[in-house]
């Protein structure tokens, strides 16, 4: 320990020290000069005889300081000082390898930040590494899903030997209207405990008291999310106490949540947070009772020493509990323990996201193997260049140890620069999905931190870079036959076969790898197209969708109903209007409204399933305006009023499901409850994708408008001309009715479904495994272009006697290209053989194409084939243009 | 043989500064080096220039304490001297160094035959 602070002190105080040895030795010479003169030596001699006893004076200091200070640092010192220099003075070079390598750790920090959101990363929560989320299958087959309110209070009554606590929240969009302007919030309603069991504390007033609202129509107060009051309110504190409505309701707010916490949900930021017993003000009353809606998602936190398995065991006791006591509706459920971020966003996530995560570290991964064979590559050609410094250096007695530091030094700090540009880039990349709103106008607002995970992440990544493309031209180069290297005035014909061979691999595993990547983002590209030319059942070109909630301003149904109809009347009457619809939720939006189907006098029996349906309230002209094939019966239309017989049309999945032999027109079901009230199947419409873009079409059923009241509209109109071009027009027929009602989510049909239950994640899929295969298209074509070239170029002497003896310029130019077209070659077959192992990887990602897809296969080999080609006709051309003599004077 | 200098051995050098200092008490590292020449009858291949690294080695782990002094002729010189802990690793290396040379010595004495001369 001692000697080690001596040597550590030694290394700080190396000018003084030396000066010191410099003193000691010009005594140490000057005594034995002495001696050896007064035994007779002539002066001259004297000093000659006390410099060869004593050794070299050079190499006793530096012995003597390796054997003081810390030689490893010293040298390390030197080697970053000397490969800066380097690099300096090739600036082109450097620039090069430090964008090819910050796109590939760029790519990487990019996939690793997703990660970080999606699966590492702990909520700002008490307790995070111990947070849970409790999810339930309805059946064996489907994906985890919320929990209904009374469930979650009996799996919270009976799981305390387990958890510390279990808390939930059902999100919401509600209007907050505060003098005369109402927003759209996106609210979380949530049990009392929901703060103090993730231990919030409140950045101003207080949060929601123990008990208060646990009970329908009770606890009419808000807290505000941290942005929101800020955008709001300006991040006014006298906001506490104020009373502003929420759907309608007055309530007060009394708190806002801290800055660092957006809620539990992980895609978007709440804008507020309301007891749970006020969702029985809304028209979703019964989710607080009844077992079949499925609304909260619910949080648990373990208890210290109990495993996931454990809490899951005693779960499970307490469902089969429940299927016995509730049958019809938790029959066949079963419950399921995540830790927290297995289930983000949500729990019907958990399963597949692995899966996702582990392709995409994949194709990164991937690309920057790419990257660095790359830039290993281009190390190599600049170490031909270099051969003659090198050998210098060997020649005045650096050692082979010495060189491979010294150069892999080099490509480190390449790395480390690569690696600070990667980290800019990969985080820029998440701003980008931050702005993207597939919810609507709600923006994503992934909490992305540069935390120490990333950090890590990038500096493992870049070191593992540096070593990567560095450490195959240091042990290359370091092997340098100095005396060879020297002799040859730079040429460096030595070892050129194995450096060739070197090289030529390098590229053909470049070319393999762009080969998966492109592979990869083929078949993403591929699945999108087909996902877009999915037979929808409804025809979303044309339409415009506007979106307006009247009660979010305070309208009652009837003021509300009014407006509609005075709003309908009137977009009617515009000019390339060709029909109009207003419709409760759109397919495949990011809403929908859930209700259980209980066909007439089939009660169910104890042990059968309530079946599921969704529900759509529409006025008489949505199948027109959607293009909706009505197979039986008839659509709605104004005959069908309050008063009127009860109606429904369904789709084929619902007839074929509660009336399987029967025609379905004429037939009663409710969507209430199991004793009614009835209503009457009128139509049998096509089914469509409604709500979901790959699953198999569920049960659908469509009420009249007027039978079915929700506050919430979207007006829909088929147009003859380009939808958006009529935006305007709309929006000021609604504000000539009411103008300080907001409309919102104005687009088309083709941009809705651009959601997150439409094309969105298709879209960030494909262009994300497009971006990558480009990269890796790019780089490998570099490195094709960069091998062909070179080897073009150290072969003009061969080229000029080639031609002198008579070769044709043609014969050159193939010679040339034949190189290219052999690496190509080599590289997309191993590549290809690679990809098809992997693919099989990504079938379950894939819509409508097969993951052995032979277009996809071929089309990606003939495009970097033809691009790599093109890219080496400029050194075959160049190749084929040298003039004999001047390449054989050259020598 | 006789006219051929010895190599020295790995951390040889050491034990003989530490020898050097522990009999003759202070010098400068010239003095060290000259004593040992003399005292191995000239038969060590020494670069005085390695005595330095020894020097430091040795000062780093305490066993040598040196100090700025005058020498013979009134010159400033830096003098080395042994410390107490010198004197324990000294005893020690000597130790090592003896039975080292016993069992050198029998193996050399082994005769042909296997029997001991």
């Amino acid at each position: 320990m001692r000697t080690l602070l001596a040597h550590v002190a030694a290394f700080f105080r190396k000018r003084a020290l030396d000066r010191e040895l410099d003193q000691e030795l010009a005594m140490h010479l000057d005594l034995a000069t002495e001696d050896n003169f007064r035994r007779g030596l002539s002066p001259e001699e004297a000093r000659r005889d006390a410099l060869v006893r004593f050794g070299g004076v050079e190499v006793a200091k530096e012995i003597h300081r390796d054997a003081r200070g810390l030689p490893w640092l010293d040298s390390m010192f030197q080697d970053i000082g000397y490969a800066l220099r380097t690099l300096r003075r090739d600036a082109g070079f450097t620039a090069i390898a430090v964008l090819i390598l910050a796109l590939g750790i760029g790519a990487n920090t990019a996939v690793f930040s997703l990660g970080n959101v999606f699966l590492f990363r702990p909520l700002p929560v008490k307790d995070a590494d111990r947070l849970t989320v409790v999810a339930v299958q309805r059946k064996a087959d489907a994906d985890p899903d919320d929990v209904s309110y009374p469930d979650y209070l009996d799996y919270q009554a009976h799981s305390s030997a387990v958890f510390t606590g279990m808390t939930g929240y059902a999100i919401r969009i509600v209007g907050l209207g505060y003098r005369g302007h109402a927003d759209r919030l996106i609210v979380s309603y949530v049990p009392s405990n929901f703060f103090s069991m993730l231990g919030i504390r409140p950045a101003l007033g207080r949060l929601i008291n123990p008990g208060e609202g646990d009970a329908p129509r009770t606890g009419p107060v808000v807290v505000l999310g941290h942005s929101y009051w800020e955008k709001r309110f300006g991040g006014d504190p006298d906001v506490i106490g104020r009373t502003v409505s929420l759907d309608g309701t007055a309530v007060t707010v009394v708190g806002v949540v801290p800055k660092e916490f957006l809620g539990a949900f992980n895609l978007v930021e709440m804008d507020g947070y309301a007891p749970i017993g006020m969702l029985g003000f809304g028209s979703a009353a019964n989710i607080l009772t009844s077992r079949d809606e499925h609304d909260l998602s619910v949080l648990a936190t373990l208890k210290p020493g109990v495993g996931i398995s454990k809490a899951q065991a005693a779960l499970n006791v307490v469902g089969q509990r429940l299927a016995q006591e509730y049958p019809h509706a938790d029959q066949g459920q079963r419950v399921r323990v995540f830790s927290e971020p297995n289930a983000r966003p949500d729990p019907s996530a958990a399963d597949s996201k692995p899966l996702v995560a582990i392709v995409f570290l994949l194709m990164v991964g991937v690309v920057l193997l790419v990257a660095c064979l790359n830039v290993a590559n281009l190390l190599l050609a600049r170490a031909a260049a270099r051969e003659k410094e090198i050998a210098i250096r060997a020649a005045i007695g650096a050692g082979r140890a010495r060189l491979l530091r010294q150069l892999l030094t080099e490509s480190m700090l390449l790395a480390l620069i690569g690696g600070v540009g990667g980290a800019i880039l990969g985080n820029s990349v998440g701003y980008v999905l931050n702005g993207l709103r597939p919810l609507g106008d709600i923006p994503l607002r992934l909490a992305f931190v540069f935390d120490w995970r990333v950090f890590t992440y990038v500096a493992g990544v870049a070191l593992l870079a540096g070593i990567l493309a560095g450490l195959a031209p240091a042990l290359r180069v370091s092997r340098t036959d100095l005396n060879l290297a020297l002799r040859e005035g730079g040429r460096g014909l030595i070892g050129e076969s194995g450096r060739h061979w070197l090289r030529n691999g390098l590229v053909v595993a470049q070319v393999a790898g762009a080969v998966i990547l492109l592979v990869a983002a083929g078949l993403f590209t591929r699945s999108l197209t087909r996902a877009e030319s999915i037979d929808l059942g409804f025809d979303p070109h044309n339409v415009l969708n506007v979106s307006l909630d009247p009660g979010l301003q305070g309208y009652t149904q009837p003021r509300a109903e009014a407006l509609c109809r005075e709003l309908l009347h009137r977009t009617q009457t515009l000019p390339s209007v060709r029909s109009a619809s207003l419709a409760f939720s759109l397919p495949l939006g990011y809403y929908n409204n859930g209700a259980p189907a209980y066909a007439e006098a089939q009660a169910p029996s104890p042990s059968q399933h309530v079946p599921g349906a969704t529900s759509n309230a529409v006025t008489p002209d949505y199948f027109t305006t959607m293009r909706m094939r009505i197979l039986e019966g008839r659509a709605f239309t104004d005959a069908d009023t309050a008063a009127s017989q009860q109606v429904a049309i369904v789709n084929q999945t619902m007839a074929a499901r509660l009336w399987p032999q029967r025609d379905a027109v004429g037939q009663r079901f409710s969507y209430k409850a199991a004793t009614g009230p009835f209503v009457t199947v009128v139509g049998l419409v096509r089914d469509a994708k409604t709500t979901s873009l790959l699953d198999a079409p569920g049960m659908y059923f469509y009420v009249p408008q007027t039978q079915d009241y929700h506050s919430a509209h979207v007006l829909q109109l088929r147009t003859s001309i380009p939808p958006e071009s009529l935006a305007s027009a709309v929006e000021g027929l609604v504000r000539e009715l009411d103008p300080s009602l907001p409309v919102y989510e104005v687009m088309s049909m083709e941009q809705s479904l651009e959601g997150a239950n439409g094309f969105f994640l298709f879209k960030v899929g494909a262009s994300f495994a497009g971006a990558l295969g480009g990269l890796g298209l790019l780089l490998a074509v570099v490195g094709v272009y960069g091998v062909v070239s070179y080897s073009a170029s150290r072969r003009r002497h061969e080229i000029g006697i080639r031609m002198a003896l008579g070769a044709q310029r043609v014969g050159i130019f193939r010679l040339v290209i034949s190189q290219a077209v052999l690496l190509l070659g080599i590289g997309i077959a191993l590549g290809a053989a690679a990809a098809l192992g992997v693919s099989r990887l990504l079938a379950s990602l894939l819509v409508g194409v097969s993951a052995y897809d032979p277009v996809t296969f071929v089309g990606v080999s003939g495009m970097l084939m033809a691009v790599a080609l093109l890219a080496c006709y400029i050194p075959a051309h160049r190749a084929a243009r040298v003039q004999p003599m001047a390449a054989l004077r050259d020598q | 043989m006789a006219n051929q200098k010895l190599d020295l051995l790995q951390g040889t050098l050491d034990v003989m500064v530490l020898q050097t200092l522990h009999a003759i008490g202070p010098l400068h590292g010239y003095g060290i080096a000259r004593r040992i020449e003399q005292i191995s009858g000239n038969q060590v291949l020494l670069n005085q220039g390695t005595i330095y690294a020894s020097l430091v080695r040795l000062q780093q782990r305490g066993w040598i304490a040196a100090e700025w002094g005058a020498s013979d002729n009134n010159r400033k010189a830096k003098f080395y001297s042994i410390t107490r802990n010198g004197r324990k690793q000294l005893a020690a290396d000597a130790a090592h160094w003896q039975r080292l040379a016993d069992v050198m010595g029998r193996m050399l004495a082994m005769s042909p035959g296997g029997e001991t001369r």
